[in-house]
């Protein structure tokens, strides 16, 4: 060293170690942050992550040791589920966080894809929110997820065509069928009636109307379908009798939520059946309709409670995840009342929250608050089991023979029992 | 027909055979057939003879009918077809590449063009039979084309073209892709063949030989316009043209350096060796040709070759001399003949 | 030494290939579903046996016949009159053809989103034109007996290109003088066609034929976003119901057994379509 050194005087050799050695540390000390440093990645429908861009920046900017990434995923719950389930099936997860549809939890559940909440959040994580948003995000015992906002299906009627919403089946027909023969609108009432999840949510709406259940629980015993009722035949036969008077379109066999906007948008319906997102649709400037929308609950037989399908979002922790404790505290954090707040105000999200559901200074922002409020009183979930999807899609087959193929509703709730009966004893059989 | 005023010559050639009358053909703005006029008797062969692109395969497809007459008529049996649809010209062609079917056999070649016509099974079969035994073709009946020789492939595309028993018959360059063996044995064949049709038979090759040794008349087109018309006598020692006269004859003709704007041409063969009087060449090669041989000179009037026995001596000094009345003489400006003798 | 050089073509087939189909095959007699966690579970032929006695896989094994069979006729009949219109010597040719292939060069899933909104009742044109004529919208996508038509319009719509971009490439190695012969001899347009270019074309025909039938046989995206398999599952194909199985119920054990039902049937109708193909060679013989 000292040869290859050129000979300097003493304090200079001194000068250049004490310079070097700080040099050094100060390298290490940042080689050491930037390894401490952890991103926590999170995979959510595009406009979810456009929603949120802003305050993950906020968080990126105010936190250094955690940093979010968010992967944009399709629009399409079905196609968000594909990519999600693709990545998940090849091992190692790209992400720490998914952004889930409500029933896709105990299907992932058991998939043994997440990973409990309850260890790293306690056991009141959803102390706070309101009870319909807590729904759906246990299952066998342990906390799987957190809502980010509640959805919930509503009643859009027209304030310029009657003067309050209809309560009762009968009471929209009647005002639909009006409005029809004077020629105020060309249908009276659209929904999803497409063969999807959609048509689902539809039915588990009426079907509570109407008094009937999807599943029943009987106290020791596995859960049965209950779709061959007398309640769940009347309300399989006033879904297909509002197509035979045609109060509803016999294209509403191809509508989905899109579809139903573009017509109710267009002033040619009295009602839609919709989620709270075709609120701010329908008020925006240029819209056909805009100012002459009224939201309620759907309606129900007297003596009936309408209830709402819940359809909430939220945040799931996957299993494999390199940093589950600070993806956790990025899933606390996203589902934070302050966050459901500024999502709520900016983007007319429906909080979960019941600090904000009743808090009258976000009225402003969100017109629609009281009637989420009175939606998430009685949402509707969609039965809690890994074999949803074979119910559901049960259900869809007969459903739409039912809408497009006049198939008479005692014999398509029949069919309905008897597959979704087999789908939930092969569930009991395996082991 | 009637209401057109006869013009000279073509009165007694108006009820048989083929006549072209001006025949045009343009493309795209080129002329590949100028103003070609010209008779056909039956039984007659006519070559037509030139480089591609000289229009010969243009005229035949005129003739066939698979492209259309710019302007100009044909006349076939004194029955004008210009405008006729190729299909009822009664006119058969063989093509360059034979055009089998590939899918078919000999047989099934021989019998499509019948069947489409609605001819009677019967009456199908006679007539094959027949064209098989003409052209040798026994043994050969099931074969696909892929599975034949070309020499037998050529037969079938010419017992094809005979079975429709066509008042006129087309052939383009049929012997080009055969060997020079082949082509040497077929060549009598074939011009007993086309002969004994009493029909007219336009032969289309670019092959000097073939024309001369194969049609009574040569036409020899270039650029589009026909150059001469004769007899192959005639049109090898009575060139038209200078391009007639190179074009003819192998080893090629002698071009002589120009002078006074007339140019000289003498065939190799008349070319004579002589001890004094002669014009002095030098030797530069010598090519054995068999019964002949050919020399390649350099003389004060240019490069010459002459065509002389295999067993001629040679002993210097060479000169060479020829009779004046086999000097060609031209126009070194246009090409064309000049009918004058020498200066 | 050629089974060496042929050693990386083999790997490429056997990892691209034959290894998922062993798996499938592998999966197939398994459980391995939500219910098992998504452990495979030897369960015997149970998958096989439901498979048979499963109603909706027989369904929809008739309606992917029925979409295969009838979109394949009408798009090798449409194939080949757009390659003959094609082979004419036309001015700009080169424009023209790639214009043809436009439809073919479409993302599936873009086209049929284009056909769902052609097809919308009542907004879509097609639906507003038959309204301008004085009619009432009909319901495409939302009558069970007549839908299946339509999605295979749009298949059709979509895949004819490809049909006639092949059978062009087969026209174009005919040589022109073969027709000028047959023509000479007095054959018609449609004697030419039938005994000469049909013929002629038949290898390609059937390499058209071979492609689209597997194709067609596994169609999945188009019905997806075209129909979703509705109304009442009457457009559902069988690669539809092997996706729902799969990532939709998680039932991977039978999703397995679907797709290998598929792929027999694939197997059996293209193995048939190359034994009628030597078949007839031997008659040509």
């Amino acid at each position: 060293m000292t040869g290859w050194f050129p000979p300097l005087p003493n304090p200079a050799r001194r000068l250049i170690a004490v310079v070097l050695a700080f040099w050094l540390a100060l390298a290490g000390g940042l080689a050491l942050a930037r390894a401490r440093r952890v991103t926590v990645g999170v995979l959510m429908p595009a406009p979810f992550a456009d929603a949120t861009a802003e305050l993950v920046q906020q968080f990126n900017r105010d936190h250094r040791s955690v940093q979010i990434a968010v992967s944009r995923g399709p629009l399409d719950t079905e196609a968000l589920s594909d990519l999600a389930i693709s990545s998940l099936l090849l091992g190692d997860a790209p992400y720490d966080l998914l952004l889930m549809d409500v029933t896709w939890t105990p299907k992932y559940a058991a998939a043994g894809w997440l990973e409990p909440l309850e260890p790293l959040l306690g056991d009141q994580a959803l102390a706070g929110m309101a009870p319909g948003a807590q729904a759906g995000n246990a299952f066998a015992g342990h906390l799987w997820r957190l809502p980010l906002l509640a959805d919930m299906g509503l009643l859009y009627w027209r304030t310029d065509l009657m003067a309050a919403p209809p309560r009762t089946t009968t009471e929209l027909e009647t005002i639909a069928r009006g409005l029809q023969r004077r020629g105020a609108v060309s249908w009276g009432y659209v929904w999803q009636g497409r063969q999807y999840e959609g048509l689902s949510c539809v039915f588990l709406e009426v079907l509570r109307g109407f008094g009937g259940q999807w599943l029943q629980h009987d106290a020791g015993q596995a859960p049965q379908p209950a779709l061959q009722s007398p309640e769940a035949i009347a309300a399989a036969n006033w879904l297909s009798g509002l197509v035979r008077q045609g109060i509803t379109p016999r294209a509403v066999a191809t509508v989905s939520e899109a579809e139903a906007l573009q017509i109710f948008g267009a002033g040619e319906a009295a009602f839609m059946r919709n989620w709270p997102y075709a609120w701010r649709e329908l008020t925006r400037p240029g819209s056909a309709v805009a100012g002459r929308v009224g939201v309620a609950p759907l309606v129900a037989v007297p003596g009936e409670q309408a209830a709402a399908t819940q359809g909430s979002w939220g945040f799931s922790l996957l299993k494999g995840s390199r940093h589950p404790r600070e993806a956790a505290e990025v899933l606390r954090w996203f589902t934070s009342e302050a966050v459901g707040r500024q999502l709520a105000i900016r983007y007319g999200y429906t909080p979960v929250w019941t600090s904000l559901l009743e808090d009258p200074s976000l009225e402003a922002a969100l017109p629609l608050l009281p009637a989420l409020r009175q939606g998430l009183l009685h949402a509707e979930l969609r039965p809690l089991t890994p074999v949803y999807a074979q119910l559901s899609d049960a259900l869809q087959r007969q459903l739409s023979a039912l809408l497009s193929d006049d198939q008479p509703a005692a014999l398509a709730m029949a069919r309905a029992q008897r597959q979704s009966a087999l789908i939930l004893q092969a569930a009991g059989e395996t082991p | 027909m009637e209401t057109r005023r006869p013009q000279a010559g073509e009165a007694d050639a108006a009820m048989s055979g083929l006549e072209l009358q001006r025949l045009c053909r343009h493309q795209a703005g080129r002329a590949l057939l100028e103003d070609l006029s010209l008779q056909v008797a039956p039984g007659e062969v006519l070559a037509l003879l030139g480089p591609s692109g000289c229009g010969k395969t243009t005229t035949l497809r005129l003739l066939a009918g698979l492209d259309p007459v710019s302007s100009g008529r044909i006349l076939l049996n004194g029955r004008e077809i210009t405008a006729e649809p190729a299909g009822a010209r009664q006119v058969a062609m063989v093509f360059q590449s034979y055009a089998l079917y590939p899918h078919l056999t000999v047989v099934g070649n021989l019998e499509l063009g019948l069947e489409v016509r609605g001819m009677p099974a019967a009456q199908r079969r006679d007539r094959i039979a027949a064209v098989i035994d003409l052209l040798q073709l026994q043994g050969l009946e099931l074969r696909r084309p892929a599975q034949l020789s070309g020499g037998q492939r050529q037969r079938v595309a010419l017992a094809r073209a005979l079975l429709r028993q066509p008042q006129l018959m087309l052939l383009d360059e049929p012997m080009s892709n055969l060997d020079a063996q082949l082509r040497d044995a077929l060549r009598p064949e074939l011009r007993q063949l086309l002969r004994g049709s009493g029909h007219p038979a336009i032969y289309v090759t670019h092959d000097q030989q073939e024309a001369l040794g194969l049609a009574d008349r040569i036409a020899v087109l270039h650029q589009g316009r026909l150059q001469q018309l004769g007899t192959p006598h005639a049109l090898y020692h009575d060139p038209a043209n200078l391009f007639v006269a190179s074009f003819l004859g192998r080893p090629a003709i002698n071009l002589l350096a120009a002078e006074a704007g007339r140019q000289l041409a003498l065939r190799p063969e008349h070319l004579q060796l002589v001890s004094q009087g002669g014009l002095p060449v030098q030797l530069r090669q010598r090519e054995w040709l068999g019964a002949q041989q050919l020399l390649w000179l350099e003389s004060s009037r240019g490069p010459l070759k002459l065509l002389c026995g295999a067993d001629q001596t040679l002993e210097e000094p060479l000169e060479v001399s020829w009779r004046v009345d086999r000097e060609l003489w031209f126009d070194a400006s246009s090409g064309e003949r000049c009918r004058l003798g020498p200066l | 030494m050629s089974l060496l050089l042929l050693a990386p073509a083999l790997l490429l087939v056997g990892v691209v290939f034959l290894w998922p189909l062993l798996r499938y095959a592998w999966l197939s007699g398994h459980a391995a579903s939500v219910l098992t966690g998504l452990v495979p579970l030897a369960n015997g032929g149970a998958n096989w046996q439901r498979l048979l006695s499963d109603g909706r896989f027989w369904q929809d094994t008739l309606q992917t016949l029925r979409f295969a069979g009838v979109s394949l006729s009408l798009e090798l009949l449409l194939g080949l009159a757009l390659a003959l219109l094609l082979h004419q010597p036309l001015r700009q040719r080169g424009a023209v053809r790639a214009a043809v292939l436009l439809p073919w060069a479409l993302p599936t899933t873009v086209m049929a989103l284009g056909w769902r909104w052609l097809l919308n009742d009542p907004y879509g044109p097609l639906n507003r034109l038959i309204q301008g004529l004085g009619g009432s919208p009909y319901g495409f996508l939302s009558t069970p007996a007549t839908t299946w038509l339509f999605t295979v319009l749009a298949d059709v719509w979509k895949s004819t290109p490809f049909v006639a971009l092949l059978l062009l490439a087969g026209l174009q190695t005919i040589p022109p003088e073969l027709e000028e012969a047959l023509l000479l001899e007095g054959a018609g347009p449609l004697q030419r066609l039938w005994r000469l270019t049909l013929p002629l074309l038949a290898p390609y025909l059937l390499l058209a034929a071979l492609f689209r039938l597997a194709q067609a046989l596994g169609v999945f995206d188009l019905i997806q976003v075209l129909t979703g398999g509705g109304p009442a599952s009457s457009t559902e194909s069988l690669g539809l119901y092997a996706y729902l199985n799969g990532m939709r119920f998680l039932d991977f054990g039978y999703s397995a057994t679907v797709m290998l039902g598929m792929f027999l049937l694939v197997l059996l109708l293209t193995s048939g379509l190359l034994l009628l193909r030597r078949g007839w060679q031997g008659t040509l013989r």
